[in-house]
């Protein structure tokens, strides 16, 4: 791969995180927001920004078809690169592209163990060894302790790191410490919790868990235009 | 032939390989009594299927050539279009829709919407074809069209409808219900054409009752009297109709019917359906280029008054000389009228004018605006338009690909060197993406396409139609050179051998660019090099890249860059200065990094999912990039970028691993570098070669 002079700065990096990873290997993380705040443009910016760095990002969707995450992928990626008036995008799309590697499940179809089969298919072969994976969609009910957990189990013993997205519901009133009702069975295992808060006309990026920023500090700011992490925030 | 333009409709018929397309086709014929018997595509009758009258064709049970062909159905006239379904042949589907109004796009019930329905489907959307959905095989094991209707909604974005649901599935498929009239229809006589229209069995009154509101529901966005309707719970059949045609024809819309074509179920609802929900020619807005403005869409006005306008976009050679398919837009192509070929500026006569049925014919005196037949004894290429001398119009180009691979091919004897040289320029006449020339070099015959198969199939007709035995080299892949940094070049010509000498010198730098295959740029200030001689100076340059220095292939993205020169009052020429440049060339050329790069195909594999590991296995080994998988419970997509070269003999490959229930198509993405240890070998080759 060629060295790019383009980097997608970490959206969390402002989170007061040294290193460039928020999560660490085996680690799990977790974004919360309403349906359509911007869980997934969030995911695909932490994407692009693990892949600028020679990464390899596996990214799973449980609702979307691979078309519509490779749209997501280029949408967020123009945007950064128009932003950042980056010179020949295109090409860098396509050197890191290789990189990227998706796989959908229906919902109902998908499964943990079928997962780890399917990572077996792949890191036996050596045809793809993930340092991050996504997974956009699991349905965070009532027994999904027991699957996060696998989940978890299976991002170590693969010394990967995972990222999910959670969609919380505007009529569940958050339990005692903060954590909507979806995630407070479970919030122990994940290493860093973020929320998207849409007020007004921004939306606001609320650590719940992990990540070492100040409290007086000020929330970061998410564009809902672009969504993209603003500069300012 | 039947003036009345609203009844004729000219459709397509497209489907995935294998989809039963044309047993289609086949009972289409029966029914409108075109046919009287019913061959199957690999019948035990040995006739085989009417459409597919090439012998090729009914030996491997894949129809190539698309055959149109003209039927009646209750008092509308039907032109139907045969489209083939493998991906070599793309360019056969993608002619055929040009001419369309309309499409049936077959799915098979067990199957849903495989790969090449996705490609097809583009192609559509390319040329705005309305289309209805036909859900065949429903008689299989393992059928759901619920389930394709949900994949049509999914994988190809289209807003699909159930128009009837089955009575019975696989083995127990014993007809349909048509939601508009809400009767339940049975297929009844040896061949299903006696129609029995009953009240709908009792069990399946809710789930009709259900998906008929359904489909209230979606035609009512297309026509605000359904909705009113709808509202007062009075929908007549006609209302709905008309909501499910606006729909249709805006292409927002896919009515899907469903039936067996094999087993004659849903056959009869679904000419019906054609009538009733395709366009006829006149609701089409068809567009032609001006050409004495080429930035001028003409729209035609489907109008037999008004001066002719006709595509011929198929050629076929018959056993009385060229067959040209030809599709009328405006005016009246009539026989014994004189027309001008807007591409060669030749006037034509049209002397023998017939309508086709597959392979028999049948001679008329015109075809009218809107209508498609075939003309004898013109000499013509695909693609070119014949109008009335004096205007000055031509149908929009088509989209052709370049081709990928070549394949060198040798006669065995003097009759079959004269045989293949018709062969090929009939063939290069019928299929534009077919092309052939000879290698100045070593002499040979070199033909090039899409893929191996459609060499294959050409090289096979060669053998069967023109008795021409040809000997085939190994195939070769379309590598090209490219350069990857900047290098300055100074070189001087210089000879003097008695007469006049020859002198040209020239300085400047090559650099690589991504976008273009070639570019040219004077910054010669001072007439160091006077400017008669700076077009050989690109000349000589140009004439570099059709053979790299390096390893032989066909250079791109190179940008040329003169800066200076020397010139001599008496012995500078065009030829000197063509000369110079063709040293310059050299020289800078091989010190530039050269590359060679591959043509890559986007490979999509759909496979069991129990295979799908091995699959991604085998395309890994061949270099390919997995750029996705797509698990669809019992079968999952798999979509990989996979060098051509290494792609020779994969149908084998996959059939032997996945027990034959794989597939997979390919077809072009775009060119990658060669890595260097490929490289190495390649060039190693060659020098084996050379030797």
């Amino acid at each position: 791969m060629k060295n790019h002079k383009f980097v997608i700065l970490n959206p969390f990096r402002k989170m007061g995180n040294d290193t460039e990873d928020v999560i660490q290997k085996g680690e799990i993380g977790a974004v919360l927001a309403r349906a359509g705040v911007g869980k997934t443009a969030l995911l695909v910016q932490l994407a692009l920004n693990a892949l600028l760095r020679n990464k390899n990002v596996l990214h799973i969707s449980l609702n979307d078809p691979v078309t519509k995450v490779s749209l997501w992928y280029k949408e967020v990626f123009n945007n950064l690169a128009e932003q950042n008036k980056v010179q020949a995008a295109n090409q860098i799309l396509e050197s890191i592209l290789p990189h990227r590697f998706i796989m959908t499940f229906k919902v109902e179809g998908f499964s943990v163990p079928k997962l780890e089969e399917r990572l077996t298919d792949l890191t036996e072969q050596n045809i793809f060894l993930p340092d991050l994976v996504i997974i956009d969609g699991l349905p965070f009910n009532k027994d999904v302790r027991k699957s996060l957990s696998n989940l978890k189990a299976l991002t170590q013993s693969h010394s990967m790191s995972a990222w999910f997205t959670v969609t919380t519901h505007r009529h569940e009133e958050p339990g005692t410490d903060e954590f909507p009702p979806q995630i407070q069975p479970i919030a122990d295992l994940f290493e860093v919790i973020i929320q998207l808060k849409p007020e007004g006309k921004t939306i606001l990026v609320f650590p719940l868990k992990g990540g070492s920023r100040a409290l007086n500090q000020p929330p970061l700011i998410f564009d809902p235009s672009t969504m993209m992490m603003k500069e300012n925030g | 032939m039947a003036s009345n333009i609203e009844k004729v409709r000219n459709i397509g018929i497209s489907a995935h390989i294998d989809a039963g397309k044309t047993t289609l086709t086949e009972r289409i014929l029966f029914y409108t009594q075109r046919i009287h018997t019913i061959h199957d595509v690999k019948g035990k009758d040995g006739v085989g299927a009417t459409m597919d009258f090439m012998e090729l064709e009914k030996e491997r049970g894949i129809t190539i050539a698309s055959a149109a062909t003209n039927i009646e159905w209750k008092n509308y006239e039907i032109n139907i279009i045969d489209t083939p379904g493998h991906v070599d042949f793309t360019i056969e589907v993608e002619r055929s829709l040009r001419v369309l109004d309309g499409a049936i796009l077959v799915l098979c019930a067990v199957g849903g919407v495989q790969s090449q329905s996705i490609t097809v489907d583009h192609q559509m959307a390319r040329y705005h074809v309305p289309c209805l959905a036909f859900v065949n095989k429903c008689d299989r094991s393992g059928a759901n069209p619920l389930r394709v209707i949900d994949q049509l909604k999914e994988k190809l974005g289209h807003n699909a409808v159930a128009m009837q649901i089955p009575i019975g599935l696989e083995g127990d498929l014993t007809g349909i219900i048509d939601l508009v009239t809400m009767k339940a229809v049975y297929f009844d006589g040896d061949h299903g054409e006696i129609i029995v229209q009953k009240e709908i069995p009792e069990s399946l009154i809710l789930e009709a009752t259900q998906m008929r509101e359904q489909l209230i529901d979606a035609a009512a966005m297309f026509s605000d009297e359904l909705t009113e309707a709808a509202l007062e719970d009075n929908v007549s059949e006609e209302i709905l109709i008309s909501g499910v045609r606006n729909g249709a024809l805006k292409r927002e819309l896919t009515p899907v019917f469903m039936g067996s074509a094999y087993k004659n179920k849903g056959i009869q609802p679904l000419l019906d359906a054609v009538t009733t929900y395709l366009p006829c020619p006149v609701e089409i807005n068809n567009q032609a280029l001006d050409m004495s403005n080429p930035d001028r869409l003409v729209t035609l006005t489907n109008l037999p008054d008004d001066p002719l306008v006709a595509l011929a976009f198929k050629l076929e050679d018959g056993q009385y000389g060229q067959l040209t398919y030809i599709r009328v837009y405006q005016g009246i192509l009539s026989r014994g009228t004189v027309a001008k070929n807007a591409r060669s500026g030749k006037k034509v006569k049209f002397g023998r004018v017939v309508r086709m049925h597959a392979d028999q014919m049948e001679d008329i005196e015109n075809i009218p605006a809107g209508h498609i037949g075939a003309l004898f004894g013109i000499d013509c290429a695909s693609g070119d338009t014949f109008v009335t001398p004096g205007i000055n119009l031509s149908m929009t180009s088509m989209f052709i690909p370049d081709p990928v691979i070549s394949l060198a091919i040798t006669p065995q004897n003097n009759k079959s060197q004269i045989n293949m040289s018709k062969a090929l320029s009939r063939f290069t006449k019928e299929d534009p993406t077919f092309k052939t020339y000879t290698d100045l070099e070593t002499g040979d015959t070199i033909i090039s396409g899409m893929g191996e198969l459609h060499l294959e199939v050409y090289v096979e007709r060669m053998r069967r139609e023109y008795d021409a035995e040809v000997k085939t080299g190994r195939p070769r892949v379309a590598y090209r050179e490219t350069i990857s940094k900047r290098e300055e070049f100074d070189y001087t010509h210089k000879k003097q051998t008695g007469g006049a000498g020859q002198f040209g010198r020239v300085t400047g730098y090559m650099e690589p660019i991504a976008t273009e295959e070639f570019v040219f740029e004077n910054q010669v200030k001072g007439g160091s090099i006077p400017t008669q001689f700076i077009p050989s100076c690109e000349k000589g340059f140009k004439k570099c890249l059709d053979k790299g220095p390096w390893m032989e292939f066909p250079v791109f993205g190179v940008k040329i860059v003169l800066i200076d020169g020397r010139f001599h009052s008496v012995d500078s020429s065009d030829m000197a200065f063509q000369s110079a440049a063709r040293g310059a060339f050299l020289q800078a050329y091989l010190k530039a990094s050269p590359e060679v790069h591959e043509p890559v195909m986007k490979v999509v594999v759909e496979t069991p999912t129990e295979f799908q590991g091995t699959v991604m296995g085998s395309l890994n080994q061949r270099r390919g990039i997995i750029v996705s998988a797509q698990d669809e419970g019992t079968f999952s997509i798999i979509e990989s970028q996979v060098p051509f070269s290494e792609m020779f003999g994969y149908a084998t490959v996959l059939r032997s691993l996945t027990q034959g229930k794989a597939q997979f198509t390919m077809e072009f993405f775009n060119y990658k570098q060669v890595p260097q240890p490929i490289a190495d070998d390649l060039a190693k080759n060659l020098k084996k070669e050379q030797k």
